[in-house]
């Protein structure tokens, strides 16, 4: 799906727990996400630490739209520590 | 001498161009226009019982009806096979070939035969049917391929009516429609599994009996300059959907998108909306429906200035993306790219689970 957004002109960035898999369907800017039941962040942290990880990815995420890329690229968040 | 129905469109038929588009379901009794090269390729063995045509437009609009006329058709012939285009990149045809065999083989049991070129948007609808008894074969893109194809459509049907065993999809050069069949093997399978697995870590080739889907390769788009002055959108295959899923999403292979609207919204707060999706544990999307679309970061991006005052599009877009056919996903992701693209969306967040 996120392909045929690119043939059309528009970059994607795709967030997904599921990078190599990503990679593997040849999606070119692919954001890291924590996990499958979660991509955009992560339960296990308190909640301003899960909000604030939230914010990075996605603004991890408008890095990769500005980006230029060659083919498929995996950009990781700064990952947040402590809980 | 084997019987064989030839399907072709009112063009290949010799009744005309786009001009006659609208022509109903018609017969020819013996063969007609491109069922004549079909017939000498057939040589000694094979006949053609009858012509079947139908005009390009007429089949789309009147669906019911063409296949209706088309199985009473061929019922009345009652041949051992039938043949259809070849329909090169023409996708009213192409899509009206496999169609047309599809509803053959269903209700009929005769084995068909097509053909057309691999980007022919037919060969999406003959993956996604996926029917065992319709083969379709490829072909140049235009009709500088006639001969080619008349040849192979005449030794592939010829071959079906025998009732030859017809093995897999990349030793015989049909399109592989992704069936899976059992076969019995002397070996257990965690054997095979090793024999790979040692074959692979020495480097050397191996043959996986799972192939995967072949994806094809869509150039980079353009990066965006300036990301907080352009207008970007959210996509998502979580299946996040306002609480009480009123679009009656399923868990599984679903085959349209909605958008909903976030504008004015600050947050999704839990219990006003669900995840829908059959494909991973929904509790934590639940309880905080930020995981598929990240509504409270892009606020606040939005407020330190990082995505412009009004530049996030004021709906999200999807689709619960669990067992989704790639055809049908190719083909919703046209339609939204098409929709992002009205409203004048520039890039894309999309969170895939």
């Amino acid at each position: 799906m996120s392909k045929e957004l690119e043939k059309a002109g528009l970059p994607v960035a795709l967030i997904s727990a599921m990078f190599p898999v990503a990679q593997q369907v040849r999606a070119n800017r692919i954001v890291k996400g924590v996990s499958i039941p979660h991509p955009c962040g992560d339960p296990s942290l308190s909640k301003e630490l899960d909000a604030r990880l939230r914010r990075e990815i996605v603004r991890t995420a408008l890095k990769a739209l500005e980006s230029e890329v060659k083919g498929p690229t995996l950009f990781s968040p700064p990952v947040a520590t402590g809980g | 001498m084997t019987k064989i129905v030839h399907v072709v469109n009112q063009f290949f038929a010799g009744l005309g161009g786009e001009e006659k588009v609208g022509l109903p379901v018609g017969v020819i009794e013996g063969c007609a226009g491109a069922a004549r090269a079909l017939e000498i390729k057939l040589g000694a063995e094979a006949k053609i019982a009858c012509t079947i045509y139908v005009g390009d437009n007429y089949f789309h609009e009147h669906k019911d009806e063409a296949i209706k006329a088309i199985l009473d058709a061929v019922r009345a012939a009652m041949p051992a096979i039938v043949v259809a285009g070849p329909a090169f990149n023409s996708g009213r045809y192409g899509m009206s070939c496999v169609e047309i065999c599809n509803a053959i083989a269903k209700a009929l049991e005769i084995p068909c035969v097509t053909a057309m070129h691999e980007e022919n948007p037919g060969v999406g609808v003959y993956r996604e049917i996926a029917n065992a008894r319709v083969y379709c074969l490829p072909t140049a893109e235009g009709t500088s391929g006639m001969n080619d194809a008349m040849t192979r459509l005449a030794k592939f049907a010829i071959r079906l009516a025998r009732r030859e065993e017809i093995g897999p999809a990349l030793k015989e050069g049909y399109i592989g429609r992704g069936i899976r069949r059992i076969e019995k093997t002397e070996r257990r399978g965690v054997d095979r599994a090793i024999d790979m697995l040692l074959k692979k870590m020495k480097g050397e080739p191996f043959e996986s009996e799972v192939p995967m889907e072949v994806w094809d390769d869509a150039a980079p788009a353009a990066p965006l300059a300036q990301v907080k002055d352009r207008n970007i959108a959210v996509v998502t295959t979580s299946g996040v959907v306002p609480w009480g899923n009123p679009d009656k999403f399923k868990t599984y292979r679903n085959t349209y998108w909605r958008k909903y609207n976030i504008a004015e919204v600050k947050e999704l707060e839990p219990g006003k909306w669900e995840a829908v999706h059959g494909g991973y544990n929904v509790a934590y999307m639940n309880q905080n429906p930020h995981y598929g679309v990240p509504l409270d970061a892009l606020r606040a991006l939005e407020a330190e200035g990082a995505i412009g005052a009004g530049k996030l599009y004021p709906a999200y877009y999807v689709i619960p993306g669990n067992q989704g056919s790639p055809a049908v996903m190719r083909r919703m992701g046209q339609e939204i790219a098409a929709d992002l693209k009205k409203d004048n969306v520039e890039g894309v967040l999309f969170v895939a689970t």
